[in-house]
């Protein structure tokens, strides 16, 4: 019997041809055991266990026709092939479509079922798929997804690599190098599931199962690869299904399913490798030797028995004398001023799938790659487009800043209905305009057309409030420095004052017990613990949550108390959002109980794209306000702060191209009159992109691509968007119109550069 | 590990027909030092101080979920206190002030906060195998007068964490002092689990529970292996 057994990689995150080789050896101490590597650099072409190693050239050298044309008269001669390189499965499933006897891998058919992230084969088993989109999606869109699942997400390649994405610079760094490594754009994202990692690994033969066990992670690398584990059974209520779904695909070969549990018991698939795991000796040291019953399957030669040696397996790290006939390479010279050897992938890997990319191999593959890809643009509201259409592009003064009026009216119109909506007898919802968001007088206007609070951060904007209409009353202060140019301090009573701090509520309450402020409602910013924000009374320490127990019993009864909650939902997630305020009304009720002080006004903000408040007819608000008496019985006015679900839709910035240029790689750059100045935001997420051509055609909006544009500042950072779908007839002097830029980027837009 | 959480023993615990059987063959149960231990208890002053501490323990447990499933563990509370010695009785208000806590009031705490999300939840009390190595160096740094360590008997030690009903009559434990969920599989040697007991408030006796392939009855010891 020979046995070909490629995939020897064996570092931290080890391919499993030493594992097989192990098991099989013990399985069939006789074998001719041929370790196939194509690097001499993978240290498991020294593993003991190998009779011989068929070292091949690199996958980036390799003559591919050749190489196949060799593979073929190894298994017409009878010998069988256990690969472990997912890549290389995937490119035999195209050279044998129909399988061969002797190649223990899977057909092509089988393959497509399996594919990430979909994995159409999961149906009937008890698992769970995470929620995925595909990278080919908008950028406006990619960016609600990350919002969406609390940026707890995963960039995934095509075949291998998993990077996690905290923010959407991150995001599109690592885009960027997982679509230059695997020479794809197409990649995806797929939202985390928290919970313990399991898997389970099988042999099968032409459809039939043949065997499988369970193995839990009980340690990890650093990279969450299994170190240790234990094995157990697979219970029937997996079995069973797991048969019917082998035996429908016709799977051949060895598999993975690399599944987490969480801690509602359900397990979610993240993976159906196509090959045995790194760990299978692990499995053959507990008496189930899965890669033996492979061999036994395709050649009806039975095993010699594995003894079980114990229930778990673990790790160690050891050294083996090196085969003198593969003496070892010297490491390569460190890039010029780098640091680090550049090792990673030495037998060229990302090569292989590159090369796989250029010759059309995946084309209309259902996982996902390929080059040609189109990226659809994102949707930009009519009204946007209604809105500009009134505006003559091609004669502003750029880069300029635009107010889409009726959009702001409509933003502002449907906040104000909504809230009337959810306001009732016992319990009255109320928006307030946060001033900071945008101090535009005509946004600060339209808030007090539609009955809006106004809520400002310092006296400048109070008097600014005040100079567009709004009286003392209809205003809150809040902020940590509220009380900077106190000579503007206005006569009459504020609506609400919060304050930032004990030591503030003491001085406040001081200036109010001697007349010098007056205020219907008194209240704290509330910092719950778990959170990163410099802003409120952090109640993340026994101590200072009795601090703050002991100043509020100190309020005097005349003043009606109020709590303040403020986290921005796109930094934080929206999910994650609605368990901070869930949490604050757990500290609301807690405080309530422990002063006896009755909480009447709730004050929430939260950093709302517009999509995310308005989702599913703002359901999640719904459910909030309807939550609220549960805890708060008290509380007869909510104060909702949408400011920048409000403002970022009312405003756009157009600028001119100045230049184009065409580099080599057909990536373009183009140079625009506008700059970070004006869109500060860029770094924090996506802006819809409007273009419109200098004969005046319609407005269109812009999909991804590979052009960049290049801010007018001598600034290196200064890219105001680096992946876009420039129109082939693009000239200097269209016009590109950055939507979504009416809240931060116009408040904390700077001057720079111009003299 | 313990600490006594109650000093003196109050309650006489029922003993099960299979514990019987083995004192009847002569052979002493693994837990037979420990049989008649109460689960330790945080003591309130029956003061706003003591509300205060437990209102902040309970408001933060639900902040550190991060929305996560109520069925997580509060691990939160182990980043926060040290695993050590505490003395009894202890109180509310002097928890949350101490750097370090023992298993028992390690347990409590998380019992506390698993009640205070909703989920239905009960202490236990654990009898585990370590090595005469670790059961000594446990005694000299525990101990300041050289007395032995009531929970501490030759390789065996007295330890507690909870449970949580995450199905009917379904149950996983919690080891608080460790962080994770104790695996129900049985194992025997080094850090090795030999016997449980179930028990919370108002619990009808020989109401049985589900814990991988064993079955507590509650306020029963049941030896693992």
């Amino acid at each position: 019997m020979k046995i070909y057994i490629s995939g020897l990689y064996s570092g931290t995150n080890p391919q499993p041809g030493v594992g097989i080789a192990r098991s099989l050896r013990t399985a069939y101490p006789k074998a001719k055991l041929i370790g196939v590597e194509y690097s001499n650099r993978c240290s498991g072409i020294h593993w003991q266990d190998f009779d011989e190693i068929w070292l091949q050239r690199p996958w980036d050298e390799l003559n591919l026709d050749t190489h196949a044309e060799e593979i073929r008269k190894v298994l017409d001669s009878g010998a069988l092939w256990v690969s472990s390189i997912d890549l290389e499965i995937m490119w035999f499933a195209r050279i044998f479509p129909d399988g061969h006897p002797n190649l223990l891998t899977p057909p092509e058919s089988a393959l497509a079922q399996v594919s990430k992230p979909a994995i159409a084969a999961h149906a009937g088993l008890p698992v769970k798929i995470p929620t995925f989109v595909t990278t080919e999606i908008s950028d406006w869109d990619l960016h609600a997804f990350c919002r969406e699942h609390d940026w707890k997400v995963w960039l995934k390649g095509p075949y291998y690599e998993a990077v996690r994405t905290r923010n959407w610079a991150e995001f599109e760094e690592k885009r960027h190098i997982l679509s230059s490594a695997w020479a794809t754009e197409k990649l995806f994202l797929q939202a985390h599931v928290s919970g313990y990692e399991e898997s389970i690994t099988l042999s099968a033969y032409k459809g039939e199962l043949l065997d499988c066990v369970r193995m839990r992670k009980r340690e990890l690398t650093e990279l969450s690869k299994t170190w240790a584990g234990d094995v157990s059974e697979v219970e029937e209520e997996f079995l069973a299904p797991l048969r019917e779904v082998i035996r429908k695909i016709r799977w051949t070969g060895g598999a993975e399913l690399e599944m987490v549990r969480d801690a509602d018991n359900q397990l979610w698939l993240l993976e159906w490798n196509p090959r045995f795991p790194a760990w299978i000796h692990g499995s053959t040291i507990t008496g189930r030797n899965i890669p033996a019953s492979l061999v036994e399957g395709a050649t009806g030669i039975a095993p010699e028995d594995s003894p079980a040696l114990g229930e778990e397996f673990t790790r160690v790290v050891m050294e083996i004398p090196v085969r003198p006939e593969f003496p070892l390479s010297p490491l390569p010279e460190p890039l010029g001023g780098k640091i680090g050897h550049s090792l990673k992938h030495p037998s060229g890997l990302i090569q292989f799938a590159s090369k796989l990319h250029n010759s059309n191999f995946f084309e209309g593959k259902t996982n996902g790659n390929g080059n040609g890809s189109k990226f659809k643009a994102p949707d930009v509201p009519m009204s946007f487009i209604d809105d500009l259409s009134g505006v003559n592009l091609m004669q502003i003064e750029t880069p300029a800043s635009l107010f889409l009026e009726n959009t702001a009216a409509g933003y502002f119109g449907r906040a104000g209905a909504l809230v009337k909506e959810l306001s009732s007898k016992e319990l009255k919802v109320i928006n307030a305009y946060s001033i900071k968001t945008n101090p535009d007088e005509r946004l600060i206007k339209l808030a007090l057309d539609s009955g809006f609070l106004a809520e400002t951060i310092s006296l400048l904007e109070v008097k600014k409030a005040i100079e567009v209409g709004f009286q003392p009353e209809q205003i809150i202060l809040n902020g940590p420095a509220k009380w900077w140019r106190r000579e503007i301090l206005p006569e009459g009573k504020f609506y609400s004052i919060f304050c930032d701090s004990i030591e503030e509520l003491d001085q406040v309450l001081e200036k109010l017990e001697n007349g010098e402020l007056h205020t219907s409602y008194l209240g704290v910013r509330i910092r719950t613990p778990n959170v990163v924000s410099r802003f409120g009374i952090p109640v993340d320490t026994p101590e200072v949550f009795e601090k703050l127990i002991e100043a509020v019993q100190k309020i005097p009864k005349q003043y009606k108390f109020a709590v303040h909650f403020h986290m921005a939902s796109s930094n934080v997630g929206v999910g994650h959002w609605w368990h901070l305020f869930e949490s604050i009304l757990r500290w609301c009720s807690s405080i309530e109980a422990l002063t006896g002080k009755l909480i009447e006004i709730l004050d929430i903000g939260g950093g709302w794209f517009p999509e995310d408040l308005q989702k599913d007819s703002a359901e999640n608000f719904r459910k909030a306000i309807a939550l609220i008496p549960e805890f708060l019985p008290n509380v007869r006015q909510i104060i909702s702060e949408p400011g920048k679900a409000l403002a970022q839709p009312s405003m756009a910035v157009a600028m001119q191209i100045l230049e184009l240029r065409n580099s080599e790689d057909s990536v373009r750059e183009a140079v625009v009159d506008g700059s970070i100045a004006e869109l500060p935001m860029y770094f924090f997420y996506p802006h819809r992109i409007l273009y419109k051509d200098s004969n005046g055609g319609a407005l269109l909006p812009l999909g991804r691509g590979k052009t960049k544009l290049l801010g007018r500042l001598c600034m290196e950072h200064d890219i105001v968007a680096s992946n876009i779908q420039l129109p082939e007839n693009a000239q200097v002097g269209d016009i590109l119109v950055f939507c979504d830029a009416g809240a931060y980027d116009r408040s904390m837009s700077y001057v720079f550069g111009r003299g | 590990m313990y600490l006594d959480a109650v000093s003196k023993i109050s309650t006489e615990t029922s003993i099960s027909s299979s514990t019987k059987l083995i004192e009847i063959s002569g052979k002493k149960p693994v837990y037979e030092t420990w049989k008649d231990w109460q689960p330790s208890q945080i003591s309130h002053h029956g003061k706003i101080c003591c509300e205060i501490a437990r209102e902040w323990i309970t408001a933060t447990d639900f902040s550190e979920l991060n929305g996560d499933c109520l069925y997580t563990g509060p691990r939160w509370l182990r980043q926060k206190f040290n695993w050590g010695a505490s003395t009894f009785p202890i109180y509310w208000c002097e928890v949350v002030r101490r750097d370090t806590l023992d298993c028992g009031a390690l347990a409590a705490l998380s019992h506390e906060v698993f009640r205070a999300r909703g989920v239905r939840c009960y202490r236990v009390q654990l009898v585990q195998k370590f090595s005469d190595v670790a059961t000594s160096q446990w005694t000299d740094s525990w101990n300041t007068g050289n007395e032995p360590l009531p929970w501490v008997k030759d390789d065996l030690i007295y330890h507690e964490g909870c449970a949580i009903e995450t199905c009917d009559r379904v149950v996983k434990v919690w080891d608080a002092s460790a962080g994770w969920w104790i695996d129900s599989k049985p194992a025997n040697g080094y850090g090795a689990l030999l016997a449980i007991r179930l028990s919370g408030f108002n619990l009808p006796a020989g109401k049985c529970f589900e814990w991988g392939e064993h079955i507590l009855k509650a306020n029963e010891w049941k030896e693992i292996i």
